[in-house]
């Protein structure tokens, strides 16, 4: 039934009806919102991430064929809507330094030690990682891209993917456990 | 004894580790609590909530798509909504005269003169110009609370005060019958005039009784 009546809405929405946009907009917005959130570890970029994505979405609507369901088509326009503004973003200049390794943001020996008083919640320490560490986390951990894909999609190399990943959870790790990377001595295998 | 490092800790909770790693894993207390702490932080992340967009995400959407309007559409042409804006002012007119009697209780002017004459922005639609009449209402209702509680201490409210209320009352109605001749049955407009004609009828008696037997008195 549900599937019936989103199909039905998709069909209006194509014919442009705002009511039918509005519907599918509600049924799927929180979805595209945490994605894009997530992605973009602020409030206010989180909001102009979604409308553009979901202004990408209504615009492309006819090319929309009904082989996925609309809100995994929807939340594939949304991740890709971010990552590209993201990526044209000042702040994915911030993000190109930190894959070299040149910038404070990409640096992890130069991130102040979080101490044990200051724990913070996940969804905080994910706020707090840089761009491209957030980046890849969420979409390898969570969206389930592969490096590969990651790649593609940021303009990066697939080792550098593994190594933000590999980064990405250390600091995360170190945020929320509030445990000094030092405790362990991470030399070679 | 040197540990695994986060790329081969990374690798291990990928289920694609190098060489050597599980061996060192199956020795080592400490690699396990760090990989296990790396699994936990993942599930957590997995688990996060879903977020609620902002409130006003939706209009800004709207905005955008083809074919929606640039503005909410009227029912009313512009000549109805100069008319309410017009009513909406005329209750602030009222309300105004409210405040000062508040604001300056013991001053002779307080009363002639109106307090805080709001100029509004024009209102976009009718919709929005019914908002504003509406809401002016309700303050116009606690402002003549005011002024009744005042007129009980101070005496009787000077004719003038209760004149320039009825032509504030005058116009309200107007307005709402010319908005009426538009949509007649609109129930919100409905209830309106009659609650304006109500609230004049009860100011045309205040008048009569403030000026006594024999005065004369205009019902409109």
């Amino acid at each position: 039934m549900v599937e019936l009546t989103e199909a039905n809405l998709v069909r209006r929405a194509r014919s442009g009806e705002l009511e039918a946009m509005r519907e599918l907009y509600e049924l799927h917005a929180s979805r595209v919102y945490t994605v894009v959130r997530r992605l973009a570890g602020d409030d206010d970029l989180a909001a102009d991430l979604a409308q553009d994505a979901w202004a990408n979405a209504f615009q492309k609507i006819r090319d929309f064929r009904g082989d996925a369901a609309f809100g995994t088509w929807v939340h594939r326009i949304a991740v890709n809507t971010a990552l590209t503004r993201l990526r044209q973003s000042a702040r994915r200049r911030d993000l190109e330094q930190s894959f070299d390794g040149k910038s404070t943001l990409g640096n992890p020996d130069r991130w102040p030690v979080t101490a044990a008083a200051e724990r913070v919640t996940v969804q905080r320490a994910l706020d707090m990682l840089p761009e491209g560490y957030r980046s890849v986390l969420w979409l390898h951990d969570v969206e389930g891209y592969t490096h590969e894909e990651i790649g593609t999609r940021l303009g990066i190399a697939v080792g550098t993917s593994k190594s933000q990943l590999s980064k990405a959870r250390a600091r995360l790790k170190a945020l929320v456990v509030g445990a000094k990377a030092e405790v362990v001595d991470h030399g070679t295998s | 004894m040197v540990h695994l490092s986060e790329e081969t800790l990374s690798e291990l909770l990928d289920g694609a580790p190098g060489a050597g790693a599980q061996e060192h894993l199956a020795a080592c207390s400490v690699c396990q609590g760090e990989l296990e702490g790396l699994r936990r932080l993942r599930a957590e992340l997995r688990e996060l909530p879903e977020l609620e967009p902002p409130a006003e995400l939706w209009s800004r959407v709207e905005a955008r798509l083809p074919g929606a309007p640039k503005a909410r559409r009227s029912r009313f042409g512009w000549p109805t909504l100069v008319l309410m804006q017009a009513a909406a002012m005329a209750a602030i007119f009222v309300i105004g005269l409210g405040v000062g009697r508040m604001s300056q209780p013991g001053e002779e002017g307080a009363v002639e003169s109106p307090v805080a004459l709001t100029a509004q922005p024009a209102a976009m639609t009718v919709a929005d110009a019914m908002e504003v009449v509406q809401r002016l209402g309700t303050e116009y209702d606690a402002a003549l609370a005011n002024l009744q509680r005042l007129a009980q201490r101070e005496g009787q409210p000077m004719p003038s005060l209760t004149e320039q209320r009825l032509a504030s009352l005058d116009m309200l109605v107007e307005a709402s019958r010319t908005a009426l001749s538009v949509e007649p049955a609109d129930p919100v407009l409905n209830s309106y005039l009659f609650a304006a004609l109500a609230e004049r009828d009860a100011v045309l008696l205040e008048l009569g009784e403030s000026q006594g037997e024999g005065s004369e008195v205009l019902w409109r």
